[in-house]
């Protein structure tokens, strides 16, 4: 990196931002962080989900709802003005030219009823005063710059005509198109598909030397850090844990925090007992030491195992209607087989669309299959009536991706719990099932007090514990987890993973994960 | 699929329905209705004068034939004469479309701008005290009878200050626009305005929530920019679907103020159709009326895709 | 743990909310109000007599002492002011043989009460009835109608609605036929047209208002019902292996009952309000019962010769119960919000 100015370019001190709930109270979001963003340097701002770190990142050019409120203590100074002080009118002649920000989901933050070419040259005019026609060009020269084939056309299109990755392009074209000194971006990648997440890195990268500007890049992600920053800043529930170079961060970390934060990335090489997990790191109960050096697990399946569940030449295919009478045929699922034996894991990977939720949906018959057969214990799934289905809807489960939608908000964990146990016949009156209930929860490391509240006052990875306590209830025999993991935080992360071997461990499970990322599960098989 | 297609489409699911209306007309008026030749007989008439005048009408026949002339009468649109009046049912019909129209349209386009505008300002200045006071007092005006307000307007703007008269109808159109028509107009609008501001300003709230306003106010553009630009193209989609969804209603007028205002118009023509039993009048009102509904639905549904570019047509 | 110290399912959070809001509190408490008034009303508590004559016609409001009319029943007789013994003119007199069968026959008509109005706050309508009492009276059939119409049109509309949007398909085409066979007609002639097959009264009314006003909670459940159907939640009910009927019920309906309860106060305001037009048409009660709308279909010869007070009276309490009710529906809605929620 090279060494410019001394003088920062962004400077943040004392942040300190409060939100006013419903009910009067304040919640602290961010408390008291401050540090420099140096010209032409990268700075990766990282942490959970709750560190605080994309409130920082919005409220530097003001644009956070109006329920926040920053101290009057608190400075952000960019080129020698305080940003918290300035006018609406200065506000506006920095925003979007001096320093620019791309947001996470580039779709809704498009302007769904303009042309991508009109959203673009608006700031063109704007800020620099272009006449339409300059402006126009001036589009073409930047959606060539951000890769986009074939820009003349590109120009009339609507932003629900373009893929994920080409939105963002255009998000970045819209950023960078007045040259800003600064530009933010807030986990710019984090709602793209993987092989798409790598692209729009490099593009940020080769524009951030052609452009010669600052970028302040806000992640959640330490693997992405090391390539695109040269200073990173750690947060954890809104203050500042370290700060350092990335090479002496990654070498040295020093808070325990940013320790946690390394060892818990999942690698392939390794296949630990258990997870680490942040908690082992913050408490310093456990000998991190030992941690490491614990045996690996056993992988892979011999010929004898049993197989408890077959799918063979399964096939799945949506219509659409796309005139009077022509219809149009969309495979989902073609010729997909595969076979899970009794107590082991297998996984199914591929990238979003690629149809592997569609096959977990149709071995439950949740979705009509056009073909194939789902064998369970030689018995075919897909024939059987709907009441002879029901026995086997014991026998076979599912775990769903989004644990905030995935449980009735309106029912009790109880009610959550009792319901598979009474359509299914487990136990013998109300009172048995309550027990069960409750020694359930406390299987999955929740009190059985958990039992009279409501989904919305747990978190992410509590509810996701609760969605595997409920079907446990009935005892199954396989469990299909269709990215079970993969909206939740790294840490909480492994927490239920370790969950899903012990129970796999004592209960002779047999599971079929699901997933995007090779990296998160190959630890698991 | 594409346009023609989709059109063709929506023509031919219009059928069944209009099968459903004429059949429910029908049923309703052989079943509910009363007997038209004894109101016609004066209701004193003796059984020969009334059998007669039963063969005249045509209902001697059976319900079959009966329903099948109806088809056909639908098919050439040719309804014959009003049993009351012995107008030709078409003449009535074009004439009495006439008036509702001239009050209908002013008032649709009013209390559209109005509103629109209204709901604008009104989100601009969300949350201040402004924006609480003009909604309370929509929600005050809403509470009101129309019936109410008729009595009041007239009595006051016809009788009191004698602005305009209380009521009556011209031939000529420009008569009727300016002196006839103001006070049912105006009246119209003043009432309909709460509750499409309301609605209005529900639509502008939520466009103005979405992400994209934000990433406008990074881009640096001021916020009545964003308001009238961003957010209004946006909002303009509910809106001109609400908007469509009125379009049907604009051709039965408002029965209260034709009757009030002494208007010869199509919806004081359908309650006096009613209380005659003048069943060919009912017949090709309901019948135009079906048409028209579904016409306006589907213009609606079409004007839709050019308003919105992310729909298609399914 | 992000958990309160009690737990709170959602309505009770809803409540919460509410109570924060000082103008839905209020109207949630001039509803109460309106309630009680129209129970005491049907117990016969307040405007039994509300169809006595208690006054002169048209006596402007007043807080005195109205003075009673002349009793029309009081004994035919002399007058009572004469202090001088009456002079005998019976030998002319060619009545004089007829008095005293006529003091007799007199004498068996029963006398009718002189109620007494005590205070005439909104003065006295043409025939001399009490306001005050008719609007009181009035509130029993006006808000009965409303919210019983309301409860008949939301039942009809949203098990409609959740059939066709649950199962799609045929069913959802067949309720869609319905929807726009029923919606192409003017709604005046589905009244006119149920008004005539049942006899004036105030069950018809009932039956109109509910038939005919179902289409719009018919619209949102079945929207609501459509998008629920692919929800998370239900997909793992399903998993877990929940009936169809109990998905529908007793998973999806609470989740989209907020939505129902406000569309009932708003159907509740609407009848309330289409009542009045329906008396004005004389579809409405027949004549021997009130209600706001037979009141305000009176006024309108009665504000040209200047008569405002039966105007203000039942146009008044109208505006304020509807009011009070849509601004209460507002701030339930605001509170139910499950987007706050989450």
């Amino acid at each position: 990196m090279s060494n410019s100015d001394s003088t920062p370019l962004l400077s943040i001190q004392a942040l300190h931002i409060a939100f006013a709930t419903a009910n009067r109270a304040q919640v602290d979001a961010v408390k008291g962080v401050s540090f420099d963003v140096f010209p032409k340097q990268t700075l990766a701002l990282v942490g959970e989900s709750g560190s605080g770190k994309s409130v920082t990142a919005t409220a530097i050019l003001r644009l956070l709802p109006k329920t926040a409120r920053i101290a009057p203590h608190s400075r952000i100074e960019f080129a020698g003005r305080n940003l918290l002080q300035l006018n609406a009118a200065e506000l506006r002649a920095v925003r979007g030219k001096d320093i620019s920000m791309v947001f996470q989901d580039p779709l809704s933050s498009l302007n769904p009823v303009f042309t991508v070419g009109e959203q673009i040259a608006e700031s063109l005019r704007l800020h620099l005063g272009m006449s339409n026609k300059q402006a126009l060009t001036r589009v073409v020269e930047l959606l060539n710059a951000v890769g986009i084939p074939r820009p003349e056309a590109r120009l009339n299109s609507y932003p629900h005509e373009l893929s994920g990755g080409q939105q963002q392009r255009v998000m970045i074209a819209m950023a960078i198109a007045c040259e800003p000194k600064l530009l933010i971006a807030d986990e710019p990648t984090t709602a793209l598909d993987v092989t798409v997440q790598k692209q729009i890195l490099e593009l940020l990268m080769r524009l951030r030397e052609q452009q010669h500007m600052a970028m302040l890049f806000i992640t959640h992600d330490l693997a992405l850090v090391r390539e695109i920053a040269s200073r990173v800043v750690v947060m954890q529930q809104g203050e500042v844990r370290e700060q350092n170079t990335t090479e002496k961060l990654f070498a040295a970390p020093q808070h325990p925090y940013t320790c946690a934060l390394m060892a818990c990335r999942p690698r392939l090489d390794v296949r630990p007992q258990r997870l680490p997990v942040i908690d082992d790191y913050l408490t310093a109960t456990s000998d991190t030491n030992q941690l490491a050096a614990q045996p690996q697990r056993q992988r892979g399946t011999s010929p004898q195992d049993e197989i408890v569940l077959e799918v063979r030449n399964l096939a799945k295919q949506f219509t659409l209607k796309t005139g009077l009478f022509a219809r149009e045929h969309i495979t989902a699922v073609d010729n997909v087989s595969f076979r899970l034996p009794r107590g082991k894991t297998l996984g199914i990977v591929g990238e979003s669309g690629s149809g592997k939720s569609t096959t977990a949906l149709a071995v439950l018959r949740l979705i009509k299959a056009n073909g194939g057969e789902v064998l369970f214990e030689g018995q075919d799934l897909l024939r059987l009536s709907e009441s002879d289905m029901l026995a086997y809807r014991r026998r076979i489960q599912i775990v769903f991706q989004n644990p905030y939608a995935s449980l009735n908000p309106r029912f009790t964990i109880a009610h959550l719990l009792l319901e598979p146990m009474h359509i299914h016949r487990v136990g013998k009156d109300i009172n048995e099932r309550m027990q069960l209930a409750a020694s359930m929860l406390q299987r999955v490391g929740l009190p059985a007090e958990a039992l009279h509240r409501y989904p919305h006052e747990f978190s992410g990875g509590q509810r996701q514990r609760i969605a595997i306590a409920r079907c446990l209830t009935v005892k199954p025999e396989v469990l299909i987890c269709d990215e079970a993991v993969s909206a939740l935080d790294v840490s909480v992360q492994a927490q239920v993973l370790n969950l899903l071997q012990d129970l796999q461990d004592e209960f002779g499970l047999s599971y079929i994960f699901y997933l995007a990322r090779l990296e998160r599960g190959e630890v698991f098989f | 699929m594409n346009l023609s297609a989709f059109i063709i489409k929506r023509l031919m699911n219009m059928i069944p329905t209009l099968l459903g209306v004429m059949l429910l007309v029908f049923v309703l008026f052989n079943w509910v209705g009363g007997d038209p030749a004894y109101i016609l007989a004066g209701k004193i008439g003796d059984p020969k004068q009334i059998a007669n005048i039963r063969h005249q009408l045509g209902v001697d026949r059976s319900y079959w034939i009966q329903l099948w002339i109806f088809f056909k009468q639908v098919c050439t649109f040719d309804f014959g004469r009003s049993w009351s009046t012995g107008e030709l049912v078409s003449d009535v019909l074009l004439s009495r479309v006439g008036p509702t129209l001239t009050i209908m349209v002013p008032v649709l386009i009013l209390e559209t701008l109005l509103a629109t505008l209204f709901a604008l300002w009104v989100s601009y200045v969300r949350g201040s005290l402004t924006d609480r006071v003009v909604m309370v007092i929509c929600t005050v005006a809403m509470s009101i009878s129309f019936l109410v307000y008729i009595i009041v307007f007239q009595w006051l703007f016809g009788y009191r200050l004698g602005w305009f008269p209380v009521q009556g109808w011209a031939d000529g159109f420009l008569t009727n626009l300016t002196r006839y028509a103001p006070l049912p107009v105006m009246l119209a609008v003043f009432v309909s305005l709460s509750p499409s501001l309301r609605l209005y300003r529900s639509f502008v709230l939520e466009e103005m929530n979405h992400d994209y306003v934000r990433t406008a106010r990074a881009k640096g553009i001021s916020e009545r920019a964003i308001m009238l630009k961003h957010v209004l193209r946006n909002a303009a989609i509910p809106i001109l679907t609400n908007v469509g969804m009125a379009l049907p209603g604009l051709f039965v007028g408002s029965f209260l103020l034709e009757v009030f205002f002494s208007i010869p118009g199509l919806g004081r023509e359908v309650v006096e159709s009613v209380n005659r039993s003048d069943f060919p009048v009912i017949k090709a009102i309901t019948v135009y009326l079906a048409i028209l509904t579904m016409l306006a639905n589907l213009l609606v549904d079409v004007l839709y895709r050019w308003v919105d570019p992310r729909v298609t047509f399914k | 743990m992000t958990h309160a110290t009690d737990s709170a399912g959602p309505w009770a959070l809803a409540w919460r909310r509410f109570k924060q809001d000082r103008v839905a509190l209020v109207s949630l408490c001039i509803t109460a109000f309106f309630l009680l008034v129209m129970f005491a009303s049907y117990a016969g508590l307040l405007a039994r007599n509300w169809s006595a004559e208690v006054a002169p016609s048209y006596t402007a409001p007043t807080l005195q002492k109205v003075t009673p009319l002349a009793n029309t029943h009081e004994q035919v007789g002399l007058p009572q002011t004469f202090t001088d013994p009456p002079v005998d003119i019976s030998d002319i007199d060619p009545l004089t043989p007829h008095y005293q069968e006529w003091q007799q026959l007199t004498a068996q008509v029963a006398k009718a009460q002189a109620a007494q109005a005590t205070h005439l706050f909104f003065g006295a309508d043409k025939w001399g009835r009490d306001v005050l009492a008719k609007v009181i009276k009035g509130s029993e059939v006006s808000m009965t109608v409303g919210i019983v119409a309301a409860l008949l049109s939301v039942m009809i509309g949203a098990v409609l609605g959740a059939l066709a949007g649950y199962f799609g398909g045929v069913i959802d085409a067949c309720m869609e036929w319905l929807y726009n066979v029923l919606t192409s007609l003017p709604s005046i002639l589905l009244i006119l047209a149920v008004a005539a097959v049942f006899s004036r009264g105030f069950m018809t009314i009932i039956l109109i208002l509910g038939l005919t006003g179902w289409t719009g909670v018919y619209r949102l459940l079945r929207a609501e019902y459509l998008q629920h159907r692919e929800r998370t939640y239900v997909r793992a009910a399903e998993a877990l292996g929940a009936s169809h009927a109990s998905r529908m019920f007793r998973h999806i309906l609470p989740n989209v009952s907020h939505v129902l309860l406000v569309q009932f106060s708003m159907n509740v305001v609407g009848f309330i309000k289409a009542e009045v037009i329906l008396s004005f048409l004389g579809l409405g009660v027949p004549v021997d019962m009130v209600s706001w709308g037979t009141m305000l279909a009176e006024t309108q010869e009665e504000l040209v010769i200047g008569k405002w007070w039966q105007l203000l009276a039942a146009g008044g309490s109208m505006a304020i119960l509807v009011t009070a009710i849509s601004l209460f529906a507002d701030a339930v809605r605001d509170a139910l919000d499950p987007k706050l929620n989450e």
